[in-house]
């Protein structure tokens, strides 16, 4: 396999890993957030205490901030899933050609913008960069938190300079359908007749 | 002037058909970059200081719990109860479409995937039955909806987010006009059916029904679970929708086991895409309402509908109308963030209850979700029915016109919505 090809890859499956991750750790930090906020209110012996010393007063800053990472990388994602959707009711009205040629445009000015955005951003890194700037609770350098942006958004502009380049030459647009169901291929089957009112006892898979 | 500008500019760059979120930045850029001296550098930092807040991390996490409830069995057992309560009436399996729409609702914050976990089972189950098609398709389309009305709801958390009103007071004020709609859709499917004869279960034995219930009560827990926790004060919105998906994890990887362990990392990645697909208008949306704002534009707005004499009851006609036509080309979520900063303060202006007006843009979204040309339940619902958009369109209509009654109930009387969180102290 070309290098270049290799590296396409490994970066497709970083950004997948690094979103996924993000989510599950973002969802289970609350989660025990709460329950030790509850068992810390109860009276247990000698856990009560334990559980006091911990303090988790950090948690909703850390979820913010896993959530703003995941939603810049999940935004670069989301262009080669073809999850940005528009208004394209007039677009598809058009004929092949005229078709080809908004898509290309709508494809660039995406490109244009999430370019802008990262050195916009990159610019905002670099100065924040020069200051003591730190977050409330976690006190980490607020650079580095900012960082989502340049990054995140490069990688945007990236995608979309990729699916624009596909687009051009192969006329293929990632689609993303909203009425996918994984899980869910074999239909249950609920005739009329009485034993097939809980065909969960032995339907369940 | 500079709102033709804007306007003009947002609406020639999302008819381009590039995405809205992309057309949102463009046109803040363009304008910022041409003709006002605000620091253009503000830019960057708003669009990381825009989703910086605790509550509209309930969205990501709300996503999460519906995934884990549409592919983990929950919806299945919520259909088999409904089935074994109402099966037996006229329309039989229709009605059970409609109580398990608002059922899963209860548990998940989002209409497409409400008819995506319902319609894909009782469907082809209909077909099977011997149910005319397109009864099968409308019912499940419409009654679909309810998931943005009846809490949990994301729309809901939108507009919460752009209005700064209380997540929970609007979750409270959902539940009356939620159950009331899932009534008058049942009525509409129970007429139809019973003037079309079509088939009916044979009536469930209670032993049956409480072995339906006793198997999808691990679903119906995570209703008492979110709001009984908001209620309580038991934790925040945000808080309630992370425990929902852990539980829900829990229920579908565990309890039930229709789901593997090794099925979670896809659940997750298709949560994370769509959770930053959404986070990415708000984002830009923001960052537009925030450019609005400076130009004062909302406040302009509101005070020449004042000096043109329009009272609430025209206002909010204007509204529906206005969001009703928004509603054919755009989906919810990016219409409530721009529709929203933009109608609030007029509406404020003349005195309607910020959180009825939050349950008027959700029932609006409702209807517009089943509206052609472009509803997003029914794209969902004709994959599913595997019928064309046409035709789903006509197969629609009945409820779609109960729907549409269902909105001026709504709009004109706003007991129907205030009424629940004033009784429980939620707003005053």
């Amino acid at each position: 396999m070309n290098p270049l090809n290799l590296a396409g890859r490994v970066l497709d499956r970083l950004e997948e890993t690094l979103i996924a991750t993000l989510m599950a750790a973002a969802t289970l930090l609350i989660f025990v957030a709460v329950v030790h906020r509850y068992l810390a209110g109860m009276p247990i012996p000698g856990l009560q205490d334990w559980l006091l010393h911990i303090h988790l007063s950090w948690a909703q800053e850390l979820c913010i901030f896993m959530f703003v990472w995941m939603a810049k990388f999940g935004a670069a994602y989301g262009v080669r899933t073809g999850i940005h959707v528009g208004v394209d009711v007039l677009v598809n009205r058009l004929a092949p050609a005229r078709r080809k040629v908004m898509i290309l445009f709508g494809l660039l000015a995406g490109a244009l913008f999430t370019g802008i955005i990262a050195t916009l951003g990159g610019i905002m890194v670099w100065k924040i960069g020069h200051t003591l700037q730190v977050s409330s609770d976690l006190e980490w350098p607020m650079w580095i938190v900012y960082l989502a942006i340049p990054l995140g958004s490069g990688l945007m502009c990236f995608r979309f300079l990729q699916v624009a380049r596909r687009f051009n030459r192969d006329g293929e647009l990632p689609h993303h359908d909203p009425g996918q169901v994984e899980g869910l291929d074999e239909p249950m089957d609920i005739a009329p007749g009485a034993d097939n009112i809980h065909p969960l006892a032995g339907g369940a898979k | 002037m500079s709102a033709a500008i804007i306007f003009g500019l947002l609406l020639a760059l999302m008819l381009t058909g590039m995405p809205i979120s992309i057309a949102l930045g463009l046109t803040v850029l363009t304008f910022l970059f041409t003709m006002t001296e605000v620091p253009i550098q503000a830019v960057a930092m708003k669009l990381f200081t825009g989703i910086e807040s605790f509550e509209i991390m309930a969205i990501p996490f709300f996503i999460l719990a519906g995934n884990f409830l549409t592919h983990g069995g929950v919806a299945r057992r919520m259909i088999a109860f409904a089935t074994s309560m109402v099966g037996h009436w006229p329309g039989g399996l229709g009605l059970a479409a409609v109580v398990a729409c608002a059922l899963f609702a209860a548990v998940s914050g989002s209409s497409p995937a409400t008819v995506v976990a319902i319609g894909s089972i009782l469907i082809p189950a209909m077909l099977k039955a011997g149910y005319p098609p397109r009864f099968g398709a409308g019912v499940v389309t419409t009654s679909g909806a309810l998931g943005i009305l009846i809490p949990p709801s994301i729309v809901m958390v939108l507009y919460a987010v752009s209005t700064n009103s209380s997540v929970g007071a609007l979750f409270m004020a959902g539940v009356v006009p939620g159950l009331v709609l899932a009534f008058l859709l049942g009525l509409t499917t129970w007429w139809r059916a019973w003037r079309g004869g079509f088939p009916r279960n044979p009536r469930a034995t209670w032993a049956e029904r409480g072995r339906a219930l006793r198997e999808s009560l691990w679903g119906l827990l995570l209703i008492v679970l979110v709001l009984g926790g908001i209620y309580t004060g038991l934790f925040t919105p945000t808080e309630a929708a992370a425990v929902s998906a852990v539980y829900a994890f829990i229920v579908a990887v565990f309890v039930y086991k229709d789901m593997d362990l090794r099925d979670v990392p896809r659940v997750l990645l298709a949560s994370a895409n769509m959770s930053a697909m959404l986070l990415y208008i708000i984002t830009n949306a923001i960052l537009f309402s925030f450019l609005m704002t400076s130009e004062h534009i909302p406040q302009t707005m509101a005070q020449w509908l004042l000096d043109a004499g329009v009272g609430p009851i025209a206002f909010l006609l204007l509204v529906n109308v206005l969001l009703l036509v928004a509603g054919n080309v755009m989906e919810p979520s990016s219409i409530t963030l721009i529709m929203a900063p933009i109608l609030f303060p007029v509406a404020m202006k003349l005195g309607i209850d910020p959180i009825h007006f939050g349950i008027i843009m959700v029932v609006n979204m409702e209807v517009g979700m089943c509206h052609p040309p472009v509803g997003l339940n029914l794209y969902v619902a004709s994959g599913i029915a595997k019928m064309g958009i046409t035709e789903l369109t006509i197969a629609v209509w009945p409820w779609l016109l109960t729907m549409l009654g269902f909105l001026g109930l709504v709009t004109y009387w706003p007991a129907l919505s205030l009424a629940l969180p004033r009784a429980l102290a939620m707003m005053r």
